[in-house]
């Protein structure tokens, strides 16, 4: 899942949540295929950003909470706790956290793919 | 005695009442009132109510995620009433020092907002009452820091310095530098606005839960959202480093390791909803 201002939507992506407005109305619900008229009208509401499924734009701002990145980092994250035995036995918690969130993330991408 | 004076000569300095954010003038109204027995939350509110601008930065913080009820407050008087006096004070605290959060360090704010996040999402997982006193603790947290940048900024250059150099994090390198760090500033900026004690613990206390005297799950859940948001990296408190998990906040929240796997799983989704929340 990643929020991407508006401006680099595209026609296919998949909205992850539900567009609101100010109020909490929803404009779009989520799940919803995006269309070049979805993104026009959009527009057109003057929304700036929206959450889609995946993480179809590399570099967009925001974070990446995918489970892949966070697997990666924790080496550079716990550099300097190794050694410590509570604080291995919470990296090796959340190593197996992150690993098996990441196959479940692939498996379901790779299923929407299709 | 050297460390014992710097300490007090900072102190005196960091309070100095020239150079520190200033609080909008509604919440000493406002908390006047809440003195009063005789006032009611609609009185409250039309006080919060006239500074339009404040008003809307309210609106827009209780409607984020952060606080549980995403886009259904409608009103200050809707706030009050749903959040509670606190939390709204709190949050006009930290509207009131957004800009100059943002510009004191980068990435700070969007570390402040995530820990909010993450100490709501710990709180309702630990099965404790009113999530969003937990949330306000969450973004205040890291106020000493901002106050340490503008009003010793040779201090906090050499705190960054360390922080480059050694490979510290931010807390160790201002002890290092200064002999103390912003848990006690912010235990002075908790006590020179007379925030309650749950708030003024989870503030002066989440980098050492274990002494917590009288809110230790408050103290407990700013630590554990602290350490959550660091994980996912959301922002920065000033360094790239996971920060040591306390096991007794843990106990304190009742919590395993393996418990955790829920409030990951809550964090995650609703980060990307916070992650473009400005007050500007």
């Amino acid at each position: 899942m990643q929020k991407i201002p508006l401006t680099l939507a595209k026609p296919g992506m998949k909205l992850a949540k539900a567009v609101t407005r100010d109020n909490g109305m929803v404009v779009m619900g989520a799940g919803m295929e995006l269309t070049e008229t979805h993104i026009e009208r959009l527009r057109g509401m003057e929304v700036d950003r929206i959450t889609v499924e995946g993480n179809p734009v590399e570099g967009a701002d925001g974070v990446d909470t995918s489970a892949a990145k966070r697997l990666e980092r924790l080496d550079h994250l716990f550099r300097r706790m190794s050694g410590d035995p509570w604080m291995d036995q919470v990296r090796g918690y959340l190593n197996e956290y992150f690993r098996l969130k990441a196959a479940e993330q692939a498996a379901r991408a790779a299923a929407e793919g299709k | 005695m050297v460390e014992q004076d710097l300490k007090t000569s900072v102190k005196g300095q960091i309070l100095s009442i020239k150079d520190l954010p200033t609080l909008p003038k509604v919440l000493d109204e406002v908390s006047r009132l809440v003195q009063d027995p005789n006032a009611n939350t609609d009185e409250i509110a039309k006080i919060i109510s006239r500074d339009q601008v404040l008003s809307a930065k309210v609106l827009k913080m209780v409607n984020s995620p952060v606080y549980g009820f995403p886009g259904r407050i409608g009103t200050v008087q809707h706030a009050l009433v749903l959040l509670g006096f606190n939390v709204v004070r709190g949050i006009i605290i930290s509207t009131s020092v957004f800009e100059m959060m943002v510009k004191a360090m980068e990435g700070l704010w969007e570390h402040s907002l995530g820990c909010a996040l993450a100490a709501n999402v710990v709180a309702k997982h630990a099965g404790l009452a009113d999530p969003e006193e937990f949330s306000v603790a969450g973004l205040l947290h890291d106020l000493g820091k901002v106050v340490g940048a503008v009003q010793l900024p040779e201090l906090h250059e050499a705190v960054a310095a360390a922080v480059r150099e050694q490979d510290l994090r931010w807390f160790e390198a201002e002890r290092a530098v200064m002999g103390f760090g912003h848990d006690r500033v912010n235990a002075w900026l908790a006590r020179h606005w007379n925030l309650p004690g749950n708030i003024r613990e989870g503030m002066s206390h989440h980098h050492s839960p274990e002494t917590a005297q009288l809110y230790p799950e408050t103290a407990a859940v700013v630590h554990v959202a602290d350490f959550i948001v660091r994980v996912y990296e959301f922002g920065t408190g000033g360094d790239d480093q996971a920060a040591p998990l306390s096991r007794k906040a843990l106990e304190v929240l009742k919590l395993k390791l393996p418990d955790l796997d829920r409030v990951l799983d809550e964090f995650a989704v609703q980060l990307a909803d916070v992650s473009d929340l400005d007050l500007a």
